[in-house]
């Protein structure tokens, strides 16, 4: 999961298993909005990585995966952004 | 149209019931998502971007108006009210939730459709020209074919679990409109000496290492088709790699072992085979035949309105083909209006166009490898009444053909595999050449955009095609020229350095203007790139003293 990371922060997103939602973990659950996301330190990676294997053993989650962040807390790549914002056409 | 038996319709309503178990037993934690991952799959459900994705088979890419009636209740109903039609001649549902999915298969085996071997390494829906059964110029009707070969494929035991996927195209004239040979296995129904049969061709795909099919028996009889097919497979299922996903298809496997050596092993395979069974009797191949007959028997006396209504006629010019029966046409119903995705229809526009086919196409309707739909059997003097409804749905936009006609994967704005969006530049393009006088002076011409090097919008046969790449976070577009799909299968050749996403069209319009200034008479892109060759091209992109 934290495999190819850079940068210094991060949030930690995921889909809902029931919908297939884009999620993100707000430091209790797990939240649409990501205004709630938590930042994450890269020192802290591991130990959310093990929270999101026990929210995905709890089948509330699939696919979990830290989306990087810019110096000012804005989501990094594209790819992130889509997931945040939707469809771009 | 072929009509279910109960046994088919046992069979998916089994499936249905089966894969609401195992939907619940993921929801309830007591299967984890590595050992339900494969199941969904074979459902045809994926995990894409923002949700989940439903890909629905549409065999050989014909539907009842009811069934695409039935697309449209589900698209309102559980997804975002609009579907998305494939190259393969498939419909992709992009919001579904899991909860929601056993309930829409169900839902589709009520109209004898459904997502079984739209995913997997297994064989894939089996693809079709779209003009079958309806064109003058075919060796016989290929859709028997494809349903003989759906029958014998779906749930092969043997060929469940491939190295990779696996897909076959069946078409019976000289022109190719299915992409056959960038297929796994390409099958083109010849005539020799009266009896009729099947040329095969084997290893075509796209992808990171594009292939064009070769052809390894110039005449399989009909009557051995499925030991033919059974032979080639068991032969892949053998000795295709397992060890490495981007050299698990068979196209790999002939380009390693070479094709003679493929070919004597396919040929002893076949010998083992042959006259057992799955020998295809005649009486078995005429009950298949019988379920598509044409639903209109003679040719009838009915003329094409004439009216002085440009755009009419400019519709009629481009999207409308001569039926093999005197006094029908053929409609191609564009699903590129400009500001639409490239094969998108929304629930409306599917309902509307179901009504239409009730009423005007005895009931059918068929989907293209190109992304458009086709009302098969209209009556000459219905076509301006037609046109008029089409229009009012935006399905009438005049580009079968043109430069706005483009095919284009998903891209990024949903697929998780992509590298860049391909939706959006599809829309640029069209909007940059919208004007129909451009479209009609550029002539035919076909651009093809993928967002990843899966190759899922075909940039490998697009005379102009557009590869989408991630290079260091930004946005990039590769292009080839010269690539074709049709029965003279060409790989395009890259041209130079990518583009970024705002130079790109400009790019696209330097591309046409060298093309226009090399034109002679009424050539077409293709042709002008056949002659010049990719110098005046990569000349008039890159050279910077070029003005």
């Amino acid at each position: 999961m934290a495999k190819k990371l850079k940068g210094d922060s991060f949030f930690l997103s995921a889909n809902d298993l029931k919908t297939g939602s884009v999620v993100y973990y707000n430091g209790d659950d797990w939240s649409e909005k990501v205004d709630k996301a938590k930042k994450i330190n890269r020192s802290e990676i591991e130990e959310y990585e093990n929270i999101a294997k026990k929210f995905e053993d709890e089948c509330i989650i699939i696919s979990p995966l830290f989306v990087e962040l810019n110096d000012d807390g804005t989501i990094k790549k594209l790819r992130d952004i889509i997931r945040k914002n939707g469809t771009t056409f | 149209m072929y009509q279910y038996s109960d046994k088919d319709k046992q069979i998916v309503k089994n499936r249905t019931r089966e894969f609401l178990s195992q939907v619940k037993r993921r929801i309830d934690g007591n299967l984890t998502e590595e050992e339900f991952k494969p199941l969904r799959l074979m459902n045809g459900l994926y995990l894409q971007l923002h949700a989940y994705m439903l890909r629905v088979a549409i065999p050989y890419g014909e539907l009842s108006h009811i069934q695409l009636n039935k697309l449209a209740e589900i698209s309102e109903k559980y997804d975002k009210g609009y579907g998305h039609f494939t190259t393969r001649q498939n419909i992709q549902f992009n919001w579904p939730k899991l909860e929601d999915v056993p309930k829409i298969l169900n839902e589709l085996a009520d109209v004898e459709m459904h997502a079984i071997q739209t995913s997997g390494n297994c064989i894939r829906n089996i693809s079709c020209d779209h003009l079958a059964g309806i064109n003058n110029e075919e060796v016989e009707d290929p859709r028997p074919w494809c349903e003989i070969i759906r029958k014998w494929s779906t749930f092969h035991p043997e060929f469940s679990y491939l190295p990779r996927k696996f897909k076959i195209a069946v078409i019976a004239s000289e022109k190719d409109r299915a992409a056959m040979k960038v297929h796994d296995i390409g099958l083109k129904l010849i005539k020799k000496r009266n009896e009729t049969g099947f040329e095969v061709y084997v290893g075509g795909g796209q992808g990171r290492s594009p292939f064009i099919a070769k052809k390894i028996n110039n005449f399989v009889k009909k009557r051995d088709l499925l030991n033919y097919l059974e032979a080639i497979l068991s032969i892949y299922n053998e000795m295709g790699r397992r060890d490495n996903i981007y050299k698990a298809r068979i196209k790999i496997l002939i380009n390693e072992l070479g094709e003679e050596k493929l070919k004597s092993l396919i040929e002893s395979k076949f010998k083992k085979f042959a006259d057992k069974n799955l020998l295809l009797e005649e009486d078995e191949i005429k009950k298949i035949k019988n379920y598509f007959k044409l639903p209109i028997n003679n040719p009838i006396k009915s003329s094409i309105p004439v009216k002085k209504n440009k755009e009419y006629n400019i519709w009629l010019n481009q999207n409308v083909i001569k039926h093999k029966l005197a006094g029908y046409s053929i409609i191609m119903v564009s699903l590129k209006h400009y500001n639409q995705p490239p094969g998108d229809a929304t629930a409306e526009q599917m309902k509307k166009l179901s009504i239409i086919a009730k009423q005007y196409s005895h009931g059918e309707i068929r989907v293209t490898h190109e992304q458009n739909l086709v009302l098969p059997h209209i009556k000459n003097s219905d076509l301006f009444s037609v046109w008029n409804k089409l229009s009012a749905l935006k399905l009438a936009t005049p580009n079968i053909g043109l430069i706005t006609d483009t095919i284009c994967c998903p891209g990024m704005d949903y697929c998780a595999l992509a590298t860049a969006r391909s939706i959006p530049i599809s829309q640029k393009i069209s909007q940059h050449f919208k004007d129909q006088s451009i479209q009609d002076k550029i002539g035919n011409i076909k651009i093809k955009i993928s967002g990843c090097i899966n190759a899922c919008g075909h940039h490998h046969v697009g005379n102009i095609g557009i590869l989408g790449l991630d290079r260091n976070g930004e946005e990039s577009y590769q292009i080839s020229l010269g690539g074709s799909a049709d029965e003279k299968t060409s790989i395009g050749k890259i041209v130079g350095p990518s583009f970024s996403e705002k130079e790109l069209i400009k790019a696209i319009q330097t591309i046409i203007e060298t093309f226009e200034k090399n034109k002679k008479n009424n050539e077409d892109f293709l042709s002008v790139f056949n002659r010049v060759g990719i110098d005046p091209f990569k000349k008039d992109l890159y050279d910077k003293s070029n003005p």
